[in-house]
């Protein structure tokens, strides 16, 4: 029980720092998209067309998957801790 | 008032520190002298300095507690200054288990043997680090956890206390991220939000402006200008 309880809460916790982290990345990246676009416009781009492809490439890059490391790097840290407590 | 004010804003603050104090490991210098096993009672309000070892642990009314005696080193400012008195020290030693605080200690007999391993009497010391967490108070019978134990040459050892570096560190990030992703958010989704919302108040407000009759306009021809 005290295992499924530490899963359940564990993913629960994480799924929100995960999603907040996800939309802040998304926002500070298409804040970024904007002020470039408004330093240097593209001819016959509109402002919202530059957005939206910029926003798409960044959904394709690397950056959305590192955020998955959320999940990943507490599981190590905690099997590491378990490791680390109990070998001699 | 203002006095209390500041003890307000300070509170969160102190209650922070102050589980932060239990729950994190530190590391005394001991001499083990003994270790024993006590039967604990467990049904009042200081239940909540036993462990919880596993999930039937948590309904039980009493239980045996292992408990190891020592001799620490007394320690100055949370334990960075060393001094050279000495006072007696008694840890318990219980599994936390999975549940708080997350050290996931399952090793208990494994770490009572050690510690009767490094038993010595004064005229022949065995000095050791013992990592542990919690609060010794004789008043409420509270003793910290024994985590870990190992033994070290001489009494004079500087301890890095590197999971605390790292926690610590961790915790900076954590709060300086947190403070970005909200001026972020206000700065992206609330601000325009409510932009929009005194704007439409605006419009409202311009509109009953509008319908007031020729005597309120007269008015409010003789109201102060800077007063909307």
């Amino acid at each position: 029980m005290g295992f499924i309880r530490l899963i359940v809460f564990g993913f629960v916790g994480l799924s929100v720092i995960y999603l907040s982290m996800s939309l802040y990345s998304r926002s500070v990246r298409r804040e970024k998209l904007e002020k470039r676009f408004d330093a240097e416009p593209i001819e016959g781009m509109s402002r919202e067309d530059y957005v939206r492809k910029g926003v798409v490439e960044y959904n394709r890059g690397l950056r959305p998957k590192l955020l998955l490391l959320i999940y990943v790097i507490p599981a190590v840290v905690i099997v590491s801790i378990v490791y680390v407590t109990n070998a001699n | 008032m203002r006095a209390l004010g500041i003890f307000l804003r300070a509170l969160p603050i102190i209650i922070v520190g102050l589980i932060l104090h239990y729950a994190l490991p530190q590391h005394d210098v001991v001499r083990v002298v003994n270790t024993y096993q006590e039967r604990q009672d467990l049904n009042d309000w200081t239940r909540i300095f036993w462990a919880r070892p596993d999930d039937q642990s948590a309904t039980l009314v009493n239980r045996d507690v292992q408990f190891i005696q020592t001799v620490k080193k007394k320690t100055m400012l949370l334990g960075f200054i060393p001094r050279e008195t000495t006072e007696a020290m008694v840890y318990r030693n219980e599994d936390t288990g999975l549940s708080w605080p997350f050290y996931f200690k399952f090793d208990t007999a494994n770490l009572q043997t050690e510690a009767d391993d490094l038993r010595s009497t004064p005229e022949q010391p065995k000095w050791a680090v013992m990592t542990h967490y919690g609060w010794r108070n004789e008043y409420f019978s509270a003793f910290p956890n024994a985590i870990a134990i190992r033994p070290i040459a001489g009494p004079d050892v500087r301890v890095i206390p590197w999971f605390n570096i790292f926690f610590f560190a961790f915790l900076i990030v954590a709060i300086v991220m947190i403070r970005k992703m909200w001026f972020q958010f206000r700065e992206r989704a609330l601000d325009p939000a409510l932009d929009s919302a005194g704007d439409r108040l605006d419009h409202m407000q311009a509109g009953v402006a509008e319908r007031q009759s020729g005597f309120r306009r007269w008015l409010n021809t003789w109201r102060r200008k800077d007063r909307s």
